[in-house]
């Protein structure tokens, strides 16, 4: 037993990767539904919340119509994966910061600490789905073939969150006001994007311009799997354009600020 | 100035080879940075505010070797360790470790005080390369190393200090990595339990692991050590068996 004991077949680096991140992601939720009462509830509270009100402030306030009918639904179909990219920028401004520890300790790819982010949040969209189905059953939506573009939604949107978060993560290291500065820019891109609204509800040429907001491709491609009318090939194409070059701008700053970051933290 | 050694005549290839290492750190986290600074690939520029904690370190450790690491407060030893761990990269020069590392650095840092000490060895353990199964085939001697066996299911944050460095060293000293790191952890615990903790060290050291040890403890390193690297100023000042690297250092800073 003493003896160096030949590994059991070596790892190849990329079983390694996929090892270490499905350890670090499942730990990430398993940490978050063990220690609240209400686990999974709380991962939906918010968006449901959020879809409540602007539901009511919509629906029965103003009666100015934006989006389609049934609006709940319309409104769960971007929150949902809103709620995916709010929750893993913002968790990528601390990436580093929190495992400052675990990251001195091991030397695991340093990509892995956003990439998990990115995964377990995306695992918790994924779970949160059923509510949206359970929405679009009660009000009578109806699911078109374009629902089969979904994985393509799901992949554009983890191109884009990789990406920044790759160019958040290791600047908030050495800005701390970042932090800060993205809960702003996070804010403002809510509004900025199509959730309350659709592209076509935007007044003319604005539609032009909202195409070259990532999220806004991606939205339409979630959405036209219950309103087939927001389905905007341009913006689609504008958001894999813009989400690559983001992960490539995102992939060097990691590469350039990797040393800078280990010596920070 | 480097007196290369070769104490043990083992002839395979080098497993860890540094060469011309340079690493540099801020003097203080206020001085300025800017954009331009952060994106600069290596530079060998020293810029105002910045000091050079090692700088031209050479050496090679061949498989088997036990070498200790030796010099005052600050002189750059911990960094050694952290660029062979590669938790940090040299901003100058190369290291170049061959074979898979177990470090007893920070032991504590992977393990998560919400989840429960049983969670925390799969997750730990599985960080550092080990499989399930191989985790479940030494799982008990894990817990009975560490002595801990009726806090299975506590979490963690409830362990005493103790504790929690007790199960930290028994998993890292479980993985079947063919280099140790062993920093000055185990200057916790109690005597016992340290004592242990060297016994498994020699007992690894017995089935051909490599080490790399640094400790202010002249008796601990003269008992694993075979080696020494005399660190001094941030440069490599003396690479000889370890008695002569004690020596030196004793003479130079006159610990009786």
């Amino acid at each position: 037993m003493t003896s160096l004991a030949p590994q059991t077949p070596a790892w190849t680096p990329f079983a390694r990767y996929r090892h270490s991140l499905w350890l670090l992601t499942r730990r990430d939720l398993r940490v978050r539904y063990s220690t609240s009462a209400l686990g999974y509830v709380w991962s939906i509270l918010d968006p449901l919340v959020m879809a409540g009100i602007y539901w009511f402030v919509f629906t029965q306030v103003f009666q100015r119509p934006v989006g389609e009918e049934p609006y709940i639904v319309f409104l769960l179909t971007a929150l949902l994966p809103w709620m995916w990219f709010n929750g893993a920028v913002s968790d990528c401004t601390r990436a580093y910061l929190r495992e400052a520890k675990l990251i001195r300790s091991t030397k695991i790819p340093r990509t892995i600490w956003v990439n998990r982010l990115v995964l377990s949040k995306g695992i918790e969209f994924i779970a949160s789905l059923p509510v949206l189905a359970l929405f679009a059953i009660s009000t009578g939506a109806s699911l078109g073939w374009e629902s089969l573009l979904f994985p393509l939604g799901v992949l554009l949107q983890t191109i884009l969150l990789v990406g920044v978060g790759l160019i958040v993560a290791p600047l908030v290291v050495f800005f701390r006001d970042l932090e800060r500065a993205v809960k702003l820019a996070l804010r403002f891109l809510f509004y900025a994007s199509p959730i309350i609204y659709g592209l076509a509800d935007l007044p003319e040429g604005l539609g032009f311009w909202a195409a070259f907001n990532p999220l806004s491709g991606i939205f339409s491609i979630y959405r036209s799997a219950f309103f087939p009318g927001q389905l905007d090939w341009f913006a689609v194409g504008m958001s894999a354009i813009v989400s690559l070059l983001l992960l490539g701008l995102g992939m060097l700053i990691f590469s350039r600020t990797e040393r800078a970051v280990l010596k920070e933290i | 100035m480097t007196a290369t050694s070769a104490i043990i005549s083992d002839d395979n290839a080098p497993v860890i080879a540094v060469s011309d290492a340079g690493i540099r750190f801020r003097r203080n986290r206020r001085s300025r940075r800017n954009f331009k600074d952060l994106f600069s690939r290596k530079h060998r520029r020293t810029r105002p505010g910045e000091f050079w904690a090692l700088r031209n370190v050479s050496f090679t450790v061949r498989a088997g070797e036990a070498i200790g690491v030796v010099g005052r407060n600050g002189q750059g030893k911990s960094t050694l360790l952290k660029l062979v761990a590669e938790v940090i990269l040299a901003d100058e020069g190369h290291v170049h470790v061959g074979a898979g590392v177990a470090p007893l650095i920070e032991i504590t840092g992977g393990f998560v005080d919400d989840l429960t000490v049983r969670d925390n060895v799969y997750l730990t353990a599985g960080l550092h390369g080990m499989k399930r199964s191989e985790i479940d085939a030494r799982f008990g001697e894990i817990i009975d190393f560490a002595e801990i066996g009726d806090f299975l299911d506590t979490p963690y944050k409830h362990l005493s200090s103790g504790m929690k460095v007790r199960i930290a060293f028994a998993v890292i000293s479980r993985l079947e990595e063919p280099i140790l790191l062993v920093d000055e952890v185990l200057a916790v615990g109690d005597k016992a339990f340290r004592e242990k903790c060297y016994r498994r060290i020699e007992e690894l050291l017995a089935g051909g692991r490599t080490l790399f040890f640094v400790s202010h403890n002249e008796r601990d390193l003269k008992r694993f050590c075979t080696r020494g690297l005399y660190l001094d100023k941030g440069s490599l000042v003396l690479d000889a068996p370890i008695g002569d690297v004690l020596a030196r250092y004793n003479a130079e800073y006159g610990t009786p």
